[in-house]
């Protein structure tokens, strides 16, 4: 209703304008018409000036009373756009700079490949330290992409949330491509992961596919890395939403750990004192964007050395239906 | 060697950097004929490699595209492999394309993939720093038609079209007479699945169409140990309950060839 006022406004003010813009046009002639005294031009051409003016003034005064009541129905919406602008201005620096962030990797992976290529495995012994370092450098190109996919997702999760963008999306097809990335991995340290779908053919769903595909690889890459030989995923779907769960036979998180995990920032290292090795943000992140989408992530744990140790995260989110 | 090769055409200006190279290795490893593009009047322009890879279509008709999204050095160049993504798209879309890039997220990702998708083409995106096993999985799927053979471990081959499993043995490939009938169907379910997607469980509900009886799952279990047996003798090993094909929690079952069979 305020915008169709302001429109109306906005209309009536340049309709006056141009009123007085033609009647400013028009003064020697009328002026002349209006009475054979040359003094006639010059009133006719006040008036043009006034109603010019007027135009004008309505213009201005419908823009700022517009503005005042937008600001206090919206109070925030001002800090929302420079925010929005921000993260939209991060955003386009970093994938400016991605290419070149990563450019250093790509080519120490390319030799580490080179020089794996040209190694002759079956003697592991006489090349154990120098496969030792390759495996490392092999093993950061996993924690790299997934880096860079933390920074990107950070930066627009600070952005206001809008409609949130839905598409179809297989789930089925998104596990398995986190299971590609890990699977050689984890081989290589003598792990195995096991995954499958609670029905066989799981279908569509409705959702972000780039939200679950970082949830669930900030979650599989923890479990790769603590597990002692196994992980195993399960996709389910039960009724109006559908769960990925992701368990390990690692030694479990301890209790007093459990209700930080998803802390921004946390890791065991910060509650032991000792210098962090990650940043602490994969789970705040995988935490926040499934509540953002309606869902959530919980863990589940037993410690111990005992048979029996294990860690299972469960990520539910709901089946939207798309309206209309 | 065994099937009919896949040809992979490979669009990339970095061809000759060793992250490229590695993945030709593995492509080439997998049994593929590959293919680069390398443009004749190195002007390190987006054009020579648009004009060149489409040519290149149309002569040796690849199975499969691994193309880059950035060509050229040239600023309008950045987007380059978007551009003769579409052209393809347009032209052959129902050839497989892989995009080889950086760029896996984001709205230009996104705007090719809806665009693509479109026209219901096989196109998708993996970064650059995937490993090159990563890659060949992607285009194995991409593809999709399964192969004629598939070799599992360094010593088993699964010959899909004359339904035989074959041992390596030196030179030679010897048969393994007693797969076969259902024994071989179950296990071309568990290698094929285990081709397009290692570590993917096979669920009991595929397999028991396998068997015969009342007792489905159990008549299941026993055709999965003679398959263990006579490969096991075939080989010279003995496989355990947890070598080669595992049962997971009640699930299903799952092939996990061993890269060697000395150890077991």
């Amino acid at each position: 209703m305020i915008q169709l006022i302001h429109i109306a406004a906005i209309i009536f003010g340049a309709v006056v304008c141009l009123v007085g813009v033609i009647l400013g046009l028009s003064a020697p002639i009328l002026g002349g018409r209006v009475s054979d005294n040359l003094w006639a031009v010059e009133p006719v051409s006040y008036v043009a000036a006034v109603i010019i003016i007027s135009g004008l003034t309505i213009i201005t005064v419908s823009y700022t009373i517009l503005g005042i009541l937008h600001r206090k129905i919206n109070p925030f919406d001002s800090g929302d756009e420079l925010i929005s602008n921000w993260a939209a201005l991060t955003q386009r620096y970093f994938e400016l700079f991605q290419h070149d962030l990563g450019r250093p990797l790509r080519r120490i992976l390319g030799k580490e490949r080179e020089v794996r290529s040209t190694i002759d495995l079956s003697n592991r012994e006489l090349y154990a330290d120098v496969l030792e370092l390759l495996d490392e450098i092999e093993g950061q190109a996993p924690n790299f992409r997934l880096m860079m996919s933390n920074v990107q997702v950070l930066i627009q999760m600070e952005t206001p949330v809008g409609d949130l963008a839905l598409e179809p999306i297989e789930p089925l097809e998104i596990v398995r491509r986190i299971v590609d990335r890990y699977t050689f991995a984890a081989t290589d340290g003598n792990k195995e992961i096991t995954w499958w779908s609670d029905p066989d053919e799981f279908g569509i769903v409705y959702c972000d596919a780039s939200a679950i595909e970082h949830i669930i690889t900030n979650v599989v890459d923890n479990a790769v890395r603590f597990a002692d030989k196994r992980i195993e995923i399960k996709l389910i779907r039960e009724g109006s939403s559908f769960s990925i769960k992701v368990w390990d036979d690692g030694y479990g998180i301890p209790k007093e750990y459990r209700s930080h995990i998803f802390d921004r920032g946390w890791t065991p290292e910060l509650a032991k004192r000792e210098e962090r090795t990650t940043s602490g943000l994969g789970m705040f992140i995988a935490k926040t964007l499934s509540q953002r989408y309606g869902g959530d992530l919980m863990v589940q744990s037993s410690v111990g050395n005992e048979v029996g140790h294990y860690t299972e995260f469960t990520l539910t989110l709901p089946i939207k239906e798309l309206s209309g | 060697m065994y099937s009919k090769t896949e040809h992979i055409l490979v669009v990339d200006d970095e061809w000759e950097s060793p992250i490229v190279g590695a993945v030709l290795r593995t492509l080439e490893q997998e049994g593929w004929k590959t293919s680069i593009i390398k443009p004749e009047f190195s002007t390190d322009s987006g054009n020579d490699f648009e004009t060149e890879t489409l040519y290149a279509i149309e002569t040796i008709h690849p199975s499969g595209i691994l193309l880059d999204v950035r060509l050229g050095e040239y600023r309008e160049d950045q987007f380059k492999g978007l551009e003769i993504l579409h052209k393809i798209v347009e032209r052959y879309p129902h050839i497989p394309v892989l995009m080889f890039t950086q760029y896996t997220q984001g709205p230009e990702r996104d705007t090719a993939v809806r665009s693509s998708l479109q026209l219901e083409s096989p196109v998708d995106f993996i970064d650059k720093l995937a490993s090159p096993q990563e890659v060949v999985l992607r285009l194995r799927r991409l593809i999709g038609r399964p192969p004629s053979h598939i070799i599992m471990g360094e010593k088993l081959i699964l010959d899909v079209d004359s339904s035989l499993v074959q041992v390596k043995q030196g030179d030679s490939l010897d048969t393994v007479n007693d797969i076969q009938g259902m024994k071989f169907e179950i296990l071309r379910e568990l290698a094929s699945t285990w081709y397009k997607s290692p570590g993917q469980l096979v669920p009991f509900s595929k397999l028991e169409r396998y068997s015969d009886g009342e007792e489905a799952r159990a008549s299941l279990r026993v055709r999965i140990r003679e398959i263990k047996i006579s490969l096991g003798n075939a080989l010279g090993v003995k496989f355990g309950a947890g070598d080669f094909i595992i049962n997971v929690r009640d699930q299903g079952y799952r092939l996990v060839p061993p890269k060697t069979f000395e150890n077991l």
